[in-house]
C-alpha cells in the first residue's frame, strides 16, 4: 500500500474518533453545567478544566462567556478540533482514498459532512444541541461498524485501527486529566461525567457496584483489561495492529513504534494504584500522552517518510498549486 | 402533428436542433422517436423526481468538480441534462472514422517535429509555429516515446453548425478530462429510464476503464513482468480530482500524487508501506510544466524530480507522452486539414471550424475590423478561459481583445460565431433548446479505439454558446444507436 494512502487512512479514523469524543465529551458536560453551574462565574470554572485538558483555552476567550461554548467547540472552522473541522479533514483524507473505502464507507461520511457544510446541523442544533450531538455518535457508530464489516481486514483496515485506538487512548487520558485540573476535590457529578464521556458508566457499575472514587474510577479508565475505552486495552489494540502490520510476532519488536508501544503495554500490564498515587495521576496521564505522541512520530516515520523537500513546503501552498493545475 | 404537453412551447428558432427537424411543423426525427415519446408523457412530478434522484445521487457519491479561484475549494456537481443526446449509428460511424484519421494525423505531426521536420521543410507549417508554442518542449526532439505513440488519450470536441454538419473545434491532446462523467451519467439514466434505455439498443460504453488500462500496459517498458501502471494527480484541490480516483479505482491502479514517487538511478518508484517499488506507466493528469522541476517549472511540488531524465531513458513510459501540447495550440489546429493531407494524403472527413490566424497580417485586419461577429481565443488556453464572444461583448471587452491581439498576434486566433447546434433540455421555463457539443474520447494504444458517443455538454444559460463546466455548463448522456 502506498504510504501516503496508509497515512490518509490513519488519519481519517483518527479525526472520526476525535469527532465522537468531542461530541460525546459537549453533551456530557453540557448536561452536567445545567445542574452545576448556573452564573457566568461558576460556568467558567466549570468549562476551564475541561478545555485545559483538550488543549483548547484559547479557542474560546473567557469574555465571550461559556453559554454558548458548545456552539463553539461543534462548529468553528478556525479550530482544527472542532467537530466540524473534524469531519472535513476525515472527509479530505477519505477523498484522497476513495479507493481503499466501500462505496457505504465513503457515502456515510460524505453524508455528514453535506449535513453540516449545507446548513442542516445548524438547523438541528437550534432545535436542541442534544439531537445533533446524538446524530455526530451515531454516525461514527455506524462508520467504525461499516469499516469493520465492509472493507477487507488487510493492511489499511490496520491503519484505521492504529489511528481509532490511539486517538481513543489519547482522549480517556485526556477525560480522566480533567478531575486533576479542577481545583476542588472532584465531586461525584465530576465523576460521572468523567465515566460518560468514555460510555464507561454501565461497565464501571458492574465491576464496582455503586463504588464511586477517583481511585475506583482512574484504576477502571487506566488498567481495564476488557473496557474497550480503557488505557491498557488501546494500547493493546494498537500493539497488536502494529504487529500485523510489520508481521513481526509480539513481545518483539521491528521498529521504534512497536518498542515503545510494547514497554508502554508492559507499563500498564504491570502498574497498579499505589504507583500512580506515587508518581500523581496527572504526572502518569501526562507521561502517557507525551507517549501516545511519540508513538504516532514513529508511526509515521516508519511507514510514511516523507521527502524531505515535502516536509519545509506548508500544505497551502502546495493546495493553491494542485489547484491551479487546469484541466482541459 | 399537435404536439402535446411537455414539448408544447418548444421552438427550434434558426438552429439545427438535435431531436426535430422543421421550423414550424415539427416532427421528431426517427432516431428520437422513443426518447421524444418517452419525454413527452413525463409529468411535471416524475421529472422532478428523477432530476432530484440525479442530482442527489451525484453529491453524495461525491461526483463533483472544484471551483477554480475558491479559496475553500468550493465543491459542486456538474448539471446533468436527463434528456439523452442520440446519435445514430450512420452518422456515428462517419465521426469515428474522422476522428480516427485525425489523431492519426497529429501523432505523426507530433513525430516528425520532434525528429524529421519534414512539414515544415515541404513548407507545409511554419517553423516559427511551431516553435513558439506554448507547449513545444525541445527536450523531446530525437526522443521516441514508448511504441511511437505521443498522444494515447485525446478528447476532441465537436460541434454542428446551422446544416449539422460535424466539425472540430479543438483536440484536446494533453490531459482531456470529462470520461469519468460520461460513465456516470449512463449509470444514471440506465437507473432513471431503463425501459427506455433497454428498448433502444445503445451502445455501451463500460469497456472505456478497460481499454484505457490496455493502452497504459501496452507502453510499459518491462515486459517480462505484468506492469505497474499508475495515474498521477495534481491532488485532492485539483478540480477533475474526483475523475482521477474513478478511473483508478475502475481501472484497479494506484493513484499517486508527485510526493508519492521518487527517482532513483534514473527509475521511478512509488513509497509504500513495504518499501519502493517500481513504476512502468504513469497516466499523468499534471501538465508538462508541472511535471519535473529539475526539468521545467522549478517552483512545481506537484512533480517528481528526476522524472524526466528517467523519461529520456526509456525506464517510465508517460501518458501522453512530453510536448503533445503543441497540436492543442489553436495555431497548429488550423493546419490539421493539412497535416491530414500531408502525411495520409486522404481528404480530412471532419472540416475544422474556418480559423483567422491573428499572426497573419491579413486575417489579423479582417479580425480587428470583425471582432463583434467573430470569436477570439488565445491560441494556449482551454477550459473556455480567454475568450471574447463578439456578438456577446462588450465595446470595453473588445478593445481590450484589439489591444492584447496586437500586442501578441501569435496568441490569438479568431472564428466565425458558429450556431451550435441545440437540444431540448430541461430549463426553468420547461424543456427548452440549449446549444451543445461532443466530446469523444479516443484512445490509441495497438490500435485506435474510441468509446461510442462521448461526453455531450449543454450550454444551460438561456442563448450560451460556452458549455465549459467552469462555466456553467452541464452534460447529457450520449446513446448511439446500432439500429439507425
Amino acid at each position: 500500500m502506498l504510504s501516503r494512502v496508509a497515512d490518509n487512512l490513519y488519519w481519517m479514523s483518527r479525526y472520526i474518533e476525535r469527532a465522537d469524543g468531542m461530541a460525546r465529551m459537549i453533551q456530557v458536560h453540557q448536561s452536567q453545567a445545567l445542574e452545576y453551574a448556573q452564573n457566568d462565574q461558576q460556568l467558567e470554572e466549570f468549562w476551564q478544566p475541561v478545555l485545559q485538558s483538550i488543549c483548547a483555552e484559547s479557542v474560546h476567550p473567557a469574555e465571550q462567556g461559556f453559554r454558548k461554548i458548545g456552539k463553539t467547540l461543534l462548529f468553528s472552522s478556525s479550530f482544527e478540533n472542532s467537530i466540524f473541522s473534524s469531519i472535513s479533514i476525515a472527509r479530505e483524507n477519505a477523498r484522497m482514498v476513495r479507493d481503499q473505502l466501500s462505496e457505504e464507507l465513503w457515502l456515510e461520511l460524505n453524508n455528514i459532512y453535506l449535513f453540516f457544510h449545507n446548513g442542516d446541523a445548524d438547523q438541528l442544533y437550534k432545535q436542541g444541541s442534544d439531537l445533533l450531538l446524538d446524530r455526530i455518535t451515531r454516525f461514527s457508530l455506524v462508520f467504525q461498524g461499516l469499516a469493520d464489516a465492509t472493507i477487507p481486514h488487510s493492511e489499511g483496515w490496520r491503519f484505521l485501527s492504529l489511528g481509532k485506538y490511539l486517538e481513543r487512548a489519547d482522549q480517556t487520558s485526556r477525560m480522566l486529566d480533567t478531575l486533576n485540573l479542577r481545583t476542588k476535590e472532584p465531586t461525584r457529578a465530576d465523576l460521572m461525567s468523567v465515566l460518560r464521556c468514555c460510555i464507561a458508566l454501565s461497565a464501571f457499575r458492574q465491576q464496582f457496584r455503586g463504588n464511586l472514587s477517583l481511585k475506583n474510577v482512574a484504576n477502571f479508565l487506566l488498567f481495564s483489561e476488557d473496557f474497550p475505552r480503557s488505557i491498557r486495552f488501546c494500547i493493546r489494540a494498537i500493539d497488536h495492529s502494529l504487529h500485523a502490520i510489520s508481521g513481526v510476532p509480539t513481545g518483539t519488536f521491528s521498529n521504534e513504534a512497536e518498542r515503545l508501544t510494547g514497554s508502554t503495554l508492559a507499563m500498564v500490564n504491570f502498574t497498579d494504584w499505589n504507583q500512580v498515587v506515587a508518581k500523581g495521576l496527572h504526572q502518569t496521564l501526562d507521561e502517557l500522552q507525551t507517549t501516545l505522541i511519540e508513538i504516532g512520530q514513529r508511526v509515521f516515520e516508519t511507514y510514511v517518510l516523507l521527502p524531505s523537500e515535502i516536509k519545509s513546503l506548508g500544505e497551502r501552498s502546495s493546495a493553491q498549486l494542485a489547484q491551479a493545475q487546469q484541466q482541459q | 402533428m399537435s404536439l402535446p404537453s411537455q414539448f408544447q412551447n418548444y421552438t427550434t428558432g434558426h438552429f439545427f436542433d438535435e431531436m426535430f427537424s422543421g421550423d414550424q411543423e415539427l416532427s421528431a426525427r426517427a432516431h428520437y422517436q422513443q426518447i421524444f415519446q418517452r419525454f413527452d408523457r413525463l409529468t411535471a412530478s416524475e421529472i422532478s423526481d428523477r432530476r432530484q434522484q440525479a442530482d442527489s445521487s451525484f453529491l453524495e457519491h461525491g461526483i463533483t468538480f472544484t471551483v477554480y479561484g475558491d479559496e475553500g475549494g468550493t465543491e459542486r456537481i456538474f448539471p446533468f441534462d436527463l434528456i439523452p443526446r442520440v446519435i445514430p449509428e450512420s452518422e456515428w460511424s462517419m465521426v469515428e472514422n474522422g476522428l480516427r484519421q485525425r489523431i492519426i494525423a497529429i501523432n505523426l505531426f507530433l513525430n516528425d517535429i520532434y525528429h524529421g521536420r519534414k512539414i515544415i521543410k515541404d513548407g507545409i507549417i511554419p517553423e516559427e509555429i511551431v516553435n513558439s508554442s506554448k507547449n513545444y518542449r525541445p527536450e523531446m526532439i530525437g526522443f521516441d516515446p514508448p511504441q511511437g505513440v505521443y498522444a494515447h488519450i485525446c478528447g476532441t470536441d465537436l460541434i454542428r453548425d446551422d446544416k449539422g454538419n460535424y466539425l472540430v473545434l479543438e483536440d484536446n491532446a494533453r490531459c482531456p478530462s470529462g470520461a469519468s462523467y460520461l460513465l456516470e451519467n449512463r449509470e444514471i439514466m440506465k437507473r432513471a429510464f431503463p425501459q427506455t434505455f433497454g428498448g433502444m439498443a445503445v451502445r455501451p460504453v463500460e469497456a472505456y476503464p478497460d481499454t484505457l488500462l490496455k493502452t497504459l500496459e501496452y507502453l510499459s517498458p518491462r515486459k517480462s513482468q505484468k506492469p505497474v501502471c499508475v495515474l498521477l494527480t495534481p491532488g485532492v484541490y485539483n478540480s477533475a480530482y474526483f475523475e482521477h480516483t474513478f478511473l483508478a479505482r475502475q481501472m484497479g491502479i494506484e493513484i499517486v500524487e508527485g510526493k508519492d514517487l521518487i527517482a532513483i538511478d534514473s527509475c521511478i518508484y512509488m513509497r509504500t508501506t513495504r518499501g519502493l517499488v517500481q513504476v512502468d506507466v504513469i497516466y499523468r493528469r499534471l501538465d508538462d510544466d508541472f511535471l519535473d522541476p529539475l526539468m521545467f517549472r522549478k517552483e512545481s511540488m506537484l512533480g517528481v524530480s528526476g522524472l524526466m531524465d528517467a523519461y529520456l531513458k526509456g525506464n517510465v513510459a508517460l501518458a501522453n507522452a512530453v510536448g503533445t501540447g503543441v497540436a492543442d495550440d489553436k495555431v497548429t489546429y488550423a493546419y490539421v486539414p493539412e497535416m491530414i493531407k500531408y502525411y495520409l494524403n486522404q481528404d480530412p472527413i471532419l472540416a475544422n471550424v474556418p480559423t483567422y490566424l491573428c499572426w497573419r497580417d491579413s486575417d489579423r485586419a479582417h479580425v480587428l475590423q470583425n471582432l463583434e461577429n467573430l470569436v477570439v481565443k488565445a491560441a494556449n488556453e482551454s477550459g473556455g478561459y480567454g475568450m471574447l464572444i463578439g456578438n456577446q461583448s462588450t465595446k470595453e471587452e473588445r478593445e481590450e481583445f484589439a489591444r492584447l491581439i496586437e500586442a501578441h498576434p501569435r496568441e490569438y486566433i479568431a472564428q466565425p460565431i458558429v450556431s451550435l447546434s441545440r437540444h431540448p433540455t430541461f430549463c426553468e421555463e420547461g424543456i427548452a433548446g440549449r446549444h451543445v457539443d461532443l466530446r469523444p474520447f479516443i484512445l490509441y494504444g495497438e490500435d485506435v479505439e474510441i468509446i461510442p458517443g462521448g461526453l455531450t455538454r449543454v450550454a444551460l444559460k438561456k442563448g450560451s454558446l460556452v458549455v465549459n463546466s467552469s462555466q456553467g455548463g452541464g452534460s447529457k448522456d450520449t446513446w448511439v444507436l446500432k439500429d439507425f
